[in-house]
C-alpha cells in the first residue's frame, strides 16, 4: 500500500510530515483532546503569548524523534562495537518497525495529561496515578489498539508504552538496551526530544529568547556510544546516547537553555502561585476533589471546561471554589513574601519551610502558601567521541556543563490583604525563625 | 518516614565514608553502593530501584542528589585522574552533625558497605549490583542460571564475569550475616 504523506506547517520545524497511520493517531480522540490542553498551564497570565497547546508540541516531538532515529541508525554513524551489541540497528525490518513505534510513542507521550498539564497532578489524582499512567491506559485503550493492529506488521502495544513513558514509570516492563536508548530519544535526561521541542516552542511563544539553541547541529551529532564512566576505568560497553565532539557546544547551549528557561519561565513566581490557586479551586470544584481516571471521563475534561467553570464560579460567592476562582479570574493572587536565597540556605536548608510554618501559625493556614521545586535529573554526563575516536565523559571536556547549577526554588506566598503586615513581621523575625534549632528529625 | 534533612544527613555521611574508603564518589558509584546499603544491609533509605543504567538505578536518588547540590550540601569536584565526584560541602557536615543519633544508628552498615565496595570500579559495581538485583528479584539458587540471566539482561556483561559477580555478592552477604548476626532473605 502506498503511504500518503501529510504535511503540517509548524513555526518551529517548518513542516512536520506524517504518514496515513500516524494521521489515524492524530485524528483519534485522545490526541485531538491535546488541542485543548495548554502546554504551559496558566503561564499565559504572565507571558501572554504562551497559549500554545500540547497538540503541536506532540507533533514536534514526533518530528524530532524521527530525525534523531535516522541520524543514529545511519550506517555511517554506527561504531562497529555498537553494531555488534545492538542487532536491531542493522536489521532493516527491525529498524523500520522501531522507527514507527518511536514516532507513535512520541505522538502519544502526553495524551494522559490532565487539564492545565502538570499543575497539581499529585494532589488531584488518586494514589498511584499520574499522567504517565493515564497515558499508558489510553495507549492500551480499545480505540488506540485498533490503530496499532491496523498497521503492517501490527505494533506491539507495550513497545509503544515503553517508549512513551520509560522505565521509571513502567517498572513492570523489561527494557532492552535498544529500548532504553529509544526511550531516551524521547524522554532522556540529556538529549530527549521532548525537552528539545518544549524549550524551542516555549521560547518562541513566551518571547523569552533564552530557550533557543542550535538543535539542528545537536541532532546531527548524536550518536549511540559505549558509556564511559571515567578515564580510570575500563570502558563499560553499555550503549547510550552521546555526541560527536563537534556537537559539544550545541549540547552545552541546550542544557544552558533549559537552565535559563526554568529560571525565567517555568519557575516564575507568579506562574507558580496561579498553579496553586488553580489546584485549590479544582480541589473544591471537582467531584470528590480529584480528577477521574477512567479514559472516557478523562477525555471529556480539558482546559476549556475548567476555564468555563472558573468564570462561572466567579458569578456567585456561594459557589464551591469561589475564593480561588476569584483570585485567578480577577488577578487577586497571593504575593511573594519570601524566596530561598544562598545566605539563608547556609543557616538552614529548610529555611522556606520553617518560615512558611511560622507564617501560618501567625496569620492562619489559609493565608500563606508554600511552593518548592527542585530541578530533576542527574549530572549532564554523557559520552563524547573525539576526532581520534577516543570516548570521554562530557564533564571532563566541558567547563560550562561542569559548572551548570542545579536550579531550585522555594517560595512563601501571602494573602495580598496582609502583605505589608507580613513583610514587617518577617523582617523582624526571620533570623530567629530560620535558626537550625527549628529543624525537625532526631537531634 | 525520615525527615528530609535527617535522610540528607545519612546520604552525606555515606558519601563521606565512601570517600574515606577509596571511592571518588561518582554519581554511578553512589547509586550502586546505595543499592547495597538499602537492599543488602537493610538501611531504610526508601529509594525505589529498577534495573536501568549500569545495573540498579534509582530516579529518586538521582533527583535527591541533584536537590542536595541545589541546597549547597553537595558539590561537584574533579580529582584527576578520576572523573567528577559528588562531595559534601562544609555546610553539609554541619547539618549532618545535627542528626548524629540517626547517623550513629546506621554507621556500622555504612562502614560495612563502603569498606567492601569503596574501591570497586564502575564496571565491578554494575556487575555486582545487577547480580544482587537478580538474586533478590528471582531468588535463583543456581549460580550458572543466574549468570545467564544477568547476561540476558545486560548483554555486555559476559557470563563468566556475571558468575564472578554473583559469587562476590554471595560472599558479601555471608560476611554481612556473620558480622551482624542476621539472615538476609
Amino acid at each position: 500500500m502506498i503511504k500518503h504523506i501529510h504535511e503540517i506547517r509548524d513555526p518551529i520545524h517548518v513542516f512536520i510530515k506524517l504518514d496515513s497511520t500516524e494521521r489515524k493517531v492524530l485524528d483519534s480522540r485522545p490526541f485531538q483532546r491535546l488541542r485543548h490542553i495548554h502546554q504551559l498551564a496558566m503561564t499565559y497570565l504572565v507571558y501572554p503569548g504562551a497559549t500554545h497547546k500540547r497538540f503541536e508540541h506532540s507533533l514536534g516531538v514526533m518530528e524530532l524523534a524521527g530525525r534523531v532515529f535516522d541520524v543514529i541508525t545511519n550506517p555511517n554513524n554506527i561504531l562497529s562495537e555498537i553494531r555488534d551489541s545492538l542487532p536491531e540497528i542493522t536489521a532493516e525490518k527491525e529498524t523500520s518497525y522501531w522507527r514507527q513505534v518511536l514516532r507513535m510513542a512520541a505522538l502519544c507521550h502526553d495524551i494522559g495529561h490532565l487539564p492545565f498539564s502538570h499543575a497539581a497532578e499529585k494532589e488531584l489524582l488518586p494514589g498511584g496515578w499520574n499522567h504517565e499512567r493515564l497515558t499508558r491506559e489510553l495507549i492500551q485503550s480499545p480505540e488506540m489498539q485498533t490503530i496499532w493492529d491496523s498497521i503492517t506488521p501490527p505494533l506491539r502495544t507495550n513497545d509503544i508504552v515503553k517508549l512513551a513513558i520509560g522505565p521509571e514509570e513502567a517498572p513492570d516492563l523489561n527494557f532492552t538496551d535498544w529500548e532504553t536508548i529509544l526511550y531516551e530519544i524521547i524522554g532522556g535526561d540529556a538529549f530527549g526530544v521532548d525537552r528539545i521541542d518544549y524549550l524551542l516552542r516555549d521560547s518562541y511563544h513566551t518571547g523569552v529568547a533564552y530557550g533557543k539553541f542550535d538543535h539542528y547541529r545537536l541532532v546531527d551529532t548524536l550518536r549511540i556510544l559505549p558509556s564511559s564512566p571515567s578515564q580510570d576505568q575500563k570502558i563499560t560497553y553499555e550503549p547510550t546516547l552521546g555526541v560527536e565532539f563537534g556537537g559539544v557546544q550545541s549540547a552545552e547551549a541546550f542544557l544552558l537553555a533549559r537552565y535559563f528557561m526554568f529560571s525565567q519561565v517555568y519557575l516564575h513566581h507568579v506562574r507558580r502561585i496561579y498553579d496553586i490557586h488553580l489546584k485549590d479551586f479544582l480541589g473544591e470544584w471537582l467531584k470528590s476533589g480529584i480528577f477521574p481516571t477512567n479514559p472516557t471521563d478523562h477525555l471529556t475534561l480539558t482546559d476549556n471546561e475548567i476555564i468555563a467553570a472558573l468564570r462561572e464560579t466567579c458569578n456567585n460567592k456561594g459557589n464551591p471554589g469561589f475564593e480561588h476562582a476569584d483570585r485567578i479570574i480577577n488577578r487577586k493572587h497571593f504575593k511573594l513574601l519570601y524566596q530561598r536565597n544562598p545566605e539563608d540556605l547556609l543557616i538552614n536548608p529548610d529555611a522556606s519551610k520553617v518560615i512558611f510554618s511560622a507564617a501560618i501559625e501567625e496569620f492562619g493556614k489559609e493565608r500563606a502558601k508554600l511552593d518548592s521545586y527542585k530541578m530533576k535529573g542527574g549530572l549532564p554526563n554523557f559520552p563524547v567521541i573525539l576526532t581520534d575516536e577516543r570516548i570521554v565523559p562530557s564533564l571532563d571536556l566541558s567547563k560550562p556543563l561542569f559548572q551548570l547549577p542545579a536550579e531550585a526554588i522555594d517560595y512563601v506566598f501571602i494573602d495580598p490583604d496582609i502583605f505589608e503586615e507580613a513583610k514587617e513581621w518577617l523582617k523582624i523575625n526571620r533570623n530567629d525563625i530560620i535558626t537550625l534549632k527549628k529543624i525537625g528529625g532526631t537531634p | 518516614m525520615m525527615d528530609r534533612l535527617e535522610k540528607a544527613s545519612l546520604i552525606i555521611t555515606f558519601i563521606e565514608e565512601l570517600c574515606n574508603n577509596g571511592s571518588w564518589c561518582g554519581e554511578t558509584h553512589i547509586q550502586k553502593t546505595m543499592y547495597f546499603l538499602q537492599h543488602l544491609t537493610n538501611v531504610p533509605m526508601e529509594f525505589k530501584f529498577i534495573l536501568y543504567k549500569h545495573g540498579p538505578f534509582s530516579f529518586d536518588l538521582r533527583d535527591e542528589l541533584t536537590g542536595l547540590r541545589a541546597d549547597g550540601l553537595l558539590y561537584l569536584d574533579v580529582r584527576p585522574p578520576y572523573g567528577p565526584g559528588l562531595l559534601p560541602t562544609p555546610n553539609a557536615k554541619r547539618i549532618r552533625d545535627h542528626f548524629l543519633r540517626t547517623v550513629r544508628k546506621y554507621s556500622e552498615q555504612m562502614e560495612f558497605v563502603t569498606k567492601y565496595l569503596g574501591k570497586k570500579s564502575v564496571i565491578e559495581l554494575e556487575r555486582m549490583g545487577t547480580a544482587l538485583f537478580v538474586i533478590l528479584k528471582t531468588e535463583m539458587q543456581n549460580r550458572s542460571a543466574l549468570a545467564n540471566e544477568i547476561n540476558r539482561l545486560k548483554p555486555h556483561v559476559t557470563i563468566d564475569d556475571a558468575l564472578i559477580a554473583a559469587q562476590e555478592v554471595d560472599k558479601m552477604k555471608t560476611d554481612f550475616e556473620h558480622a551482624f548476626n542476621t539472615d538476609i532473605k
